[in-house]
């Protein structure tokens, strides 16, 4: 099975935004994740000194998997923003949760050190960023 | 599948450490991952002889992940010290390698992409953080001195390795020191071969060297001058000063008396 097949597989449903829509916001809660079926998002990243952004996603791009993977704990790290229209897929949590459940204590530990360390350099990042614009 | 691998797990072994005891070291390559049981890790950079602590870990927590994740092909990014008397798990990874191929495919996807994400980052931190280092050399006065090099210079003929700064650390390239002084050295390279970025004017290059009196230092400098060296395909290159620990400094400082 094609790797789009399969994430197309997992969607509950599908969604639109207009350009420049938030579509996740920073620092609010929620335990689903997305993937982009058309079109361009920003990750971005609030700072002292304004929005930094952080990456650009493109089709098949998958984003909101940290909080999915803490299942809501942690809270949305960024904030992602529609670059020109966009068509999104919402992943069922329910099912990818499922999957999630089937691994090892040590592998979701470990997965979860992933999500841990990646919220971590985001933000060294952002910090850093201000810094030398300052 | 997947519930086979959950039943062959082993049993996990348990390490103790005394406080102060190193349970990994940066540069090595290993392959380990441990859990926190009890007692606290503190994880540490060693840049330019300096220390930098990253984190403070406690129970549940693991370290060593990093390697696992890059398979890994880097050495270890950072060493981690036992900060008080500390119980670990240590995991099989092998076993732990052979769940994540098997993972069900979304979660794989999942992990990949959180993985390119991370090191995508990280060099870009790496990047910046060479570039707040310089831009903080080049506002400082002794910056400014050393980009003139006007100290007495001692001649010598030294082997010494360099790396750009925000290569991996088990990149090195060979070169020969050819002058020191306390605010640089002059050095040898060659350029044959290699990407011509990193002999750059402004380049940060992370240079080790022995000294004849068989003192290891390290230092970050900058290049300031770039000229043909006495053979072709060399390069010799006038490096300041970036990033000196005390300890290097005072090694450089004993060397360089008459």
């Amino acid at each position: 099975m094609s790797l789009e097949k399969l994430i197309y597989g997992y969607i509950a449903h599908e969604e639109d935004y207009q350009d420049k829509t938030e579509i996740i916001q920073q620092g609010t809660k929620g335990d689903w994740a997305f993937v982009i079926i058309e079109g361009e998002v920003k990750v971005k990243k609030k700072t002292p000194k304004g929005w930094l952004t952080v990456d650009t996603l493109r089709k098949g791009d998958i984003f909101g998997e940290m909080a999915l993977i803490t299942k809501g704990e942690c809270l949305r790290t960024a904030s992602v923003f529609a670059n020109g229209p966009v068509k999104v897929g919402v992943l069922d949590t329910d099912r990818v949760i499922k999957d999630y459940e089937s691994l090892s204590a040590q592998m979701r530990t470990l997965l979860r050190a992933l999500v841990t360390r990646l919220k971590d350099s985001t933000d060294q990042l952002a910090n850093l960023v201000s810094k030398i614009a300052g | 599948m997947v519930a086979q691998i959950k039943h062959v797990l082993p049993p996990v072994s348990r390490l103790q450490y005394k406080k102060g005891d190193l349970i990994i070291k940066q540069g090595d390559y290993g392959i380990s991952i441990y859990k926190i049981v009890k007692g606290k890790v503190r994880i540490i950079r060693e840049s330019g002889g300096k220390e930098v602590v990253l984190a403070t870990l406690g129970p549940g927590e693991v370290i060593g992940e990093m390697s696992f994740f890059n398979k890994s092909v880097e050495p270890r990014s950072a060493s981690a010290r036992a900060f008080t008397d500390v119980e670990l798990e240590a995991w099989h990874p092998a076993r732990l390698a052979r769940e994540y191929e098997q993972m069900p495919p979304i979660i794989k996807l999942i992990a990949d992409k959180m993985l390119s994400r991370l090191l995508k980052t990280n060099a870009l931190i790496g990047k910046l953080g060479a570039k707040l280092a310089e831009s903080k050399a080049q506002r400082s006065p002794r910056e400014s001195e050393a980009s003139g090099r006007r100290f007495y210079r001692k001649q010598v003929d030294l082997e010494c390795s360099y790396r750009p700064i925000d290569a991996p650390p088990k990149v090195r390239f060979p070169g020969k020191i050819k002058d020191i002084s306390l605010a640089g050295i002059g050095m040898e390279v060659t350029s044959v071969g290699r990407s011509s970025v990193m002999h750059d004017l402004g380049e940060l290059l992370h240079v080790v060297t022995v000294l004849p009196n068989n003192k290891e230092v390290e230092f970050i400098a900058k290049i300031v001058d770039i000229r043909k060296g006495r053979l072709p395909g060399r390069l010799f290159l006038g490096m300041a000063y970036v990033d000196v620990s005390e300890d290097a400094r005072k090694k450089l400082g004993f060397f360089m008396m008459p």
